[in-house]
Parts: C-alpha cells; sequence; structure tokens
C-alpha cells in the first residue's frame, strides 16, 4: 500500500523518477482542464449569455464583432487609467473576449456553444482539478493499472501537498489562525480526542484486540494514518489489525472525499463552514485538504487551520495510547515506574511540517509579502503543489486496500467516525460562518 | 509471532522516521518556492502561462 517513501534518500530518486514524472503530467493535465473548461469555457458560457440577453429580453440587435472588440478594449483602457491615477486599487485584467467564430455563431444562431455549455455544466457539478484528478487517478489504477515501474514515484507525489500547506500560510494572518484555531482546539478536544477516547473505551468493553483499537482510535480520531503509524509501536500492534484500521480509515476517507462537497452544498453550507466541517470531520490530510479545495478556496483557507491544529495533536493522542494501553494496564497489574517522556513523545511525534506553515503566517503578520506574492502563493502555486499530491492520492487508491477494511474495527471505527461527521456538522453550522472566515 | 511483531514494530517506527525526513524535505521545497517568488523567478504570469488558452 505504500504508506511512505523515503523522498529524502537521494539513492531512492531514479525509483521514484518516473512515477513521479508521471504524477506531473498528470496534474498538468488536470490544472489544463481545470483552467479551459472549468476557467475558460466557464467564463465564454457567462459571456454569450450577456450578449444574448438583451437580445433575447428587449429585442436589441447584436452589435459586429468589430464593435464588440472596441468596446472591450475601450472598456479596459478606461479601467487601467483610473487604476494608474490611483482611483481604483486593484489593477484590471485584460477582458475575456470570444473569438470571432464563436461570436458570430452566438450572433446568428441565438445559442450558446456546446463548449461554452459544457464548462458551465462541469463548474455546477464542480468538477474540478481536485475531482478530475482524484476521479481519474482512481480510474486508472483500478483499470488499466500502474506500472510497477510507477509506483513508487506515485508514492512519493502524495506528500507535495505539504509544500502547499505550508505556503498557504502566505494568505493568513496570525489573528486569523488564533481565532479559528482556538475554535478549532474546542472542535478537535471535543470530536478527535473525544472520539479516540470514546474508541478505546468502547473497544475495551466490546473485548476488542487493544493493538486494534488503539490503532483506530488514533486512526479514527485525529489523523488518518500517520497518527495510525505513529501509534502502532505503543499499542504493539499486529501487521494484520495495521492493514484492517489503515482500510478502514482510507475507506470512510475516500467515500467523505467523494461525497462531502456535495453533501455540503446540498444543505448550503458556506465554504467557511464546509472548510471546518472538513477538517474535523475526514481523517487523513490529503483527503481533507482535497475535500476542501474541492469546494473552493475559502474552505480550504479554514480547513488548513483546522487540519494543522489537529494533526498537532498527535503526540497528544499517542500520550493516551501509552497511558491508556501501557500505563494503566501496569498499574493495574501493580508494576509501578511507567511514565510518560512528555518532551521524548512531542519531540518524537510533532509534525515538523507545521512549523514551515507558522513561519509563513509570521512573515505574512510581518509585512514581507506584496499582495500579487500573496496571490502566486496561496493561489497559483498552492494549486501546483496540490496537483501533484491529488494526481499521487487518485493513483493510489486501490480497491484491494480498501478491501482490507475489516473486523471488529470496522464496525466500530466506521461508526464512530460517521457519527462524528454527522455532530460535527451540526456544531460548525450552529457556530456559523463568521466565526470561521478567513479575512 | 513475536518475532513478525517485533519486525512490524520496527517497521512502524521507520515509516514514522521516514514521514519525518519527508517533513525536511517539503520544508526545503516551500522555501525554494517562497525564495524563487521573492526574487520574480516566479511571477504573476507564470501560472497562467504554463497552459493552453482559448
Amino acid at each position: 500500500m505504500g504508506v511512505a517513501v523515503d523522498l529524502a534518500d537521494v539513492k531512492q530518486w531514479p525509483k521514484m523518477l518516473p512515477g513521479f514524472l508521471a504524477c506531473l503530467v498528470f496534474a498538468w493535465i488536470g490544472l489544463q482542464w481545470d483552467f479551459y473548461v472549468i476557467g475558460q469555457m466557464r467564463r465564454g458560457f457567462t459571456e454569450s449569455t450577456s450578449i444574448l440577453k438583451p437580445h433575447l429580453e428587449r429585442g436589441k440587435p447584436i452589435k459586429a464583432y468589430e464593435e464588440y472588440v472596441q468596446n472591450k478594449e475601450d472598456g479596459y483602457k478606461g479601467a487601467l487609467s483610473l487604476y494608474q491615477i490611483g482611483l481604483e486599487k486593484v489593477k484590471p485584467t485584460p477582458p475575456f473576449m470570444l473569438r470571432k467564430a464563436d461570436y458570430e455563431y452566438v450572433a446568428q444562431t441565438k445559442q450558446i456553444p456546446f463548449k461554452f455549455k459544457f464548462g458551465d455544466l462541469m463548474n455546477q457539478f464542480q468538477f474540478t482539478y481536485v475531482a478530475f484528478l482524484l476521479l481519474g487517478g482512481m480510474i486508472i489504477r483500478n483499470t488499466v493499472g500502474v506500472p510497477k515501474f510507477l509506483q513508487a514515484g506515485t508514492v512519493a507525489a502524495r506528500p507535495i501537498i505539504k509544500p502547499g500547506i505550508i505556503i498557504l500560510g502566505a494568505y493568513y494572518m496570525w489573528s486569523d489562525v488564533l481565532r479559528v484555531g482556538a475554535i478549532g482546539i474546542g472542535l478537535v478536544i471535543v470530536f478527535v480526542m473525544g472520539l479516540a477516547a470514546v474508541i478505546s473505551v468502547w473497544g475495551k468493553r466490546a473485548k476488542a484486540d487493544d493493538g486494534l483499537m488503539g490503532l483506530m482510535s488514533a486512526g479514527v480520531g485525529v489523523c488518518g494514518v500517520s497518527a495510525a503509524v505513529a501509534v502502532a509501536p505503543v499499542v504493539n500492534a499486529k501487521p494484520r489489525d495495521f492493514f484492517y484500521a489503515i482500510g478502514t480509515l482510507l475507506l470512510f476517507g475516500t467515500i467523505c472525499l467523494f461525497t462531502f462537497p456535495y453533501i455540503g452544498k446540498a444543505i448550503g453550507m458556506s465554504e467557511p463552514v464546509y472548510g471546518a466541517w472538513v477538517g474535523t470531520a475526514i481523517l487523513n490530510t490529503a483527503q481533507l485538504v482535497a475535500a476542501a479545495t474541492w469546494y473552493g478556496h475559502d474552505a480550504l483557507l479554514t480547513a488548513n487551520v483546522v487540519n494543522v491544529v489537529r494533526i498537532g495533536f498527535i503526540p497528544m493522542v499517542v500520550m493516551w495510547a501509552i497511558y491508556y494501553y501501557v500505563v494503566k494496564p501496569a498499574r493495574a497489574e501493580g508494576i509501578q515506574g511507567q511514565k510518560i517522556n512528555v518532551v521524548q513523545v512531542i519531540k518524537e511525534k510533532f509534525p515538523l511540517f507545521i512549523l514551515g506553515f507558522f513561519i509563513m503566517v509570521t512573515m505574512s503578520e510581518i509585512g514581507l509579502f506584496e499582495a500579487f506574492q500573496k496571490d502566486i502563493l496561496g493561489r497559483d502555486l498552492v494549486r501546483i503543489f496540490m496537483a501533484i499530491g491529488f494526481a499521487g492520492v487518485g493513483l493510489n487508491i486501490a480497491f484491494e486496500d480498501l478491501k482490507k477494511a475489516g473486523g471488529a474495527a470496522f464496525g466500530i471505527g466506521f461508526a464512530s467516525a460517521a457519527i462524528k461527521a454527522v455532530f460535527a456538522a451540526i456544531v460548525v453550522m450552529l457556530i456559523g460562518t463568521e466565526a470561521f472566515r478567513i479575512k | 509471532m513475536a518475532e513478525n511483531n517485533n519486525d512490524f514494530e520496527e517497521k512502524a517506527n521507520k515509516a514514522f522516521s521516514i514521514e519525518r525526513k519527508e517533513d525536511y524535505v517539503v520544508i526545503a521545497i516551500a522555501a525554494i518556492t517562497v525564495i524563487l517568488v521573492f526574487t520574480g523567478a516566479i511571477d504573476g504570469n507564470f501560472f497562467s502561462s504554463l497552459f493552453i488558452k482559448y
């Protein structure tokens, strides 16, 4: 299943290179789809609608193409001169104009060309590059398959989401991070740590295996695969338990990933509220970031803060596992001297890349980034990193891994994660949009 | 069985140390990216220049 490959091991790079390059190409195709179909074809739809509307509603004649182009250019020059003399703060972008052939098709047939309708339809279905790469990757993986020589590289592409998470920090101020982070801490303590404790206690009562339930409580509660990997040695997990737990986590995450964006839209969640919801309810960073990006940029901004808080709790969950599965049973048997080395656990298990995110937020706070640099980092480059990561994630969603979900872990883990998702949705909706908005 | 578990424990610990090293790599990638933006090597036109346009 390839939980991780050693990116820092230079000797492994030649092995990773073909698959990584394949992910780069796949990511480019996904972004090209997004840029052309969701971006430009949808703009074509809007433009065609605005050309046809005065004619269809008020019988106004449609202008000649040359006049249409002239009007657009004049409008742009006017906006540009307002910007140059300081009356407009934002520099105008060159206008979107239909090509002559498309314009004449619209003018003659009074219809919107199919390609523009298609772009609008794809946008309505939120079929952005995120869906393209995840669904496309999953289909490729489970039909034609990924050749063995590409597999290491596709696994290596997944963590490329993380530099995206770090540079997204350019978009935040500490006040946003602290405000949303404070609520995030509340959500994490109630839902995430709470769930970890509930699964541990439920598992004990159901007489399920300690190793298995320790993994499930860490994985379902906190941070999917990373937390399960961190806790595995503490709870003496067996390989079978590990694969059951990871299978359940991946299956739950995959279902959430493809359903949450539509559930969010159906129940009218705003982007910040949705971001807080997926940040709390989805168990794996890559899947969470993908589900949030799918919904919109504001959703990603909020989800990122809640996620940072959540994965920052990995050391706490490891400490909980040490206490519940090692220290407590030892004390019950009268063995003294079992202690938790708090500093060592934090040092060993804290996800370091979060510090990179905090550094970026600090740089933003002290004004090191110009507005355009924030846009380059927080929008353009984030999309590139995310696309590469999502290509890797999609190509690694293998049905045979998901089938590994099973045993007692599946029932308890799946049910509790689903209940958590429902309650988290209610709570974040009650808290409301403004509390979660990154300004 | 006990030996298997020890092996697995080792593997789990190794996986976590790989994730730790991975964090150093991703921080380095992010740092290089920020430097490229600061120096102007990556500018506002970079993203749209990558794609075929309408």
